[in-house]
């Protein structure tokens, strides 16, 4: 065997220990060396697994999803982490009911989509009630405390949301008849419900 | 598949191992955020590290994850444990990822000539020139650094074999090519792996 066989008859036979194999490599320092290299490689090569982290986004567009496909469904007995969640959020505790009564609202609105004046009527009704006490800020406020990696992703998410809401809110006052203006109305409140859901969900460290 | 190490970093991993896994899995079943939540952290760096040493990528590794997640997450409600689910969800992983280079147009399988001896790209067949030792000095880092140079049909192969721990007739039946072909393109990969390795600690030796 010379150093040519040796390199091809690793292809079958990594670790160089057939006895053709260590017969050549007992006279042959580049080729030792070569096999360690290798090994070595190997070795490390499992340490690549499970070594890198995703970003907090990750879970949170999958949770979105998850959400909005309805694959993530409202439990009927909370759990201790949310509620012990609920309570440290104190002043939030309303939110939950309300973005709950948006939920609904918009679920029964897409129900009876095809009628225009009620709809409407019923945006201006969900509307005014959640933007209230909703301080965007003392909520941003609070997930940068509890835990500041998620903050620039809620800005974002929120961000978003509040821009759709003015387009559809516009949409909507311009023709208050517009029944798609106003399903879209409702999908806009439903997304920022849905992120202030998220954030009362997750039991954060 | 060789046994994974664990690792038990954050909170909610602790909490993931209080909520064991089949409990997880059947509460997902029934809606549960939390569960869904817990499933996730179990498994998040398994996943999202395969999608990112195949992608070399963050940003489309972490789609891949994404997609790799959401995909299990609808099919939950079928998983009747016959397998693992961890084995099932890494190759479900591996499909997207694999799903996903094709569509990039990019080989899975290095199109170079497969079978052996017609590798004339590979920098040295000379053994010994300027030989600068490697062997038990190769640290992670520089290990990840070089895997994300490797062209990506290479890289597919030896991250399935040596990373995740994939035998032979498994990423055959996987990627879709014979055994033979699986064990020359790992072990070109590894020779290559080798030279970049190399390469980088030369550039750093003629740096210092
Ligand atoms: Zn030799």
């Amino acid at each position: 065997m010379n150093c040519i066989e040796l390199e091809e008859s690793l292809v079958e036979s990594e670790d160089g220990s057939s006895r053709e194999q260590r017969a050549h490599l007992s006279a042959c320092p580049a080729c030792s060396g070569l096999v360690e290299e290798l090994r070595s490689i190997i070795a490390t090569a499992v340490e690549l697994r499970g070594s890198a982290e995703p970003s907090p986004q990750v879970w949170n567009s999958i949770e979105m999803v998850l959400r909005q496909e309805g694959l993530i469904r409202p439990q009927p007995t909370p759990r201790p982490a949310l509620s012990s969640f609920s309570a440290r959020w104190g002043w939030a505790r309303w939110l939950a009911p309300a973005a709950a009564a948006v939920l609904l609202s918009a679920g029964i609105l897409l129900y009876r989509a095809s009628v225009a004046d009620k709809l409407a009527q019923q945006v201006s009704v969900a509307a005014p009630a959640l933007d209230a006490g909703m301080d965007d800020n003392d909520f941003l406020q609070e997930i940068a405390a509890q835990s500041p990696q998620l903050r620039p992703v809620y800005e974002d998410n929120l961000r978003r949301a509040n821009e759709y809401i003015r387009d559809a809110q516009s949409a909507v006052n311009e023709d208050p008849n517009d029944a798609e203006a106003a399903r879209s109305l409702m999908d806009a409140y439903q997304q920022k419900a849905m992120l202030f859901n998220i954030a009362m969900d997750r039991s954060l460290p | 598949m060789r046994p994974e190490k664990k690792t038990l970093t954050d909170r909610r991993q602790r909490r993931g191992d209080e909520l064991s896994e089949a409990a997880a899995i059947e509460r997902a079943k029934q809606g549960d955020a939390e569960a869904f939540q817990v499933l996730y952290d179990m498994h998040k760096r398994r996943v999202y590290s395969l999608c990112l040493r195949m992608t070399a990528n963050t940003a489309e590794a972490e789609d891949l994850a994404q997609e790799a997640f959401l995909q299990l997450y609808r099919k939950i409600a079928t998983f009747r444990g016959e397998s693992a689910f961890s084995t099932w969800l890494h190759r479900l992983s591996v499909n997207v990822v694999l799903m996903h280079l094709r569509k990039k147009g990019l080989p899975v399988v290095s199109l170079e000539e497969t079978t052996q001896g017609g590798d004339d790209d590979s920098p040295k067949k000379d053994f010994g020139t300027e030989d600068v030792a490697l062997a038990g000095s190769i640290d992670r880092l520089h290990l990840q650094k070089a895997v994300e140079s490797l062209p990506p049909g290479y890289r597919s192969i030896f991250v399935l074999h040596d990373v995740e721990g994939y035998e032979h007739n498994e990423i055959a039946k996987i990627v879709g090519c014979s055994i033979g072909n699986s064990k020359s393109q790992l072990h070109k990969a590894r020779m290559k792996l080798r030279d970049l390795l190399k390469l980088q600690r030369a550039e750093k030796a003629g740096k210092a």
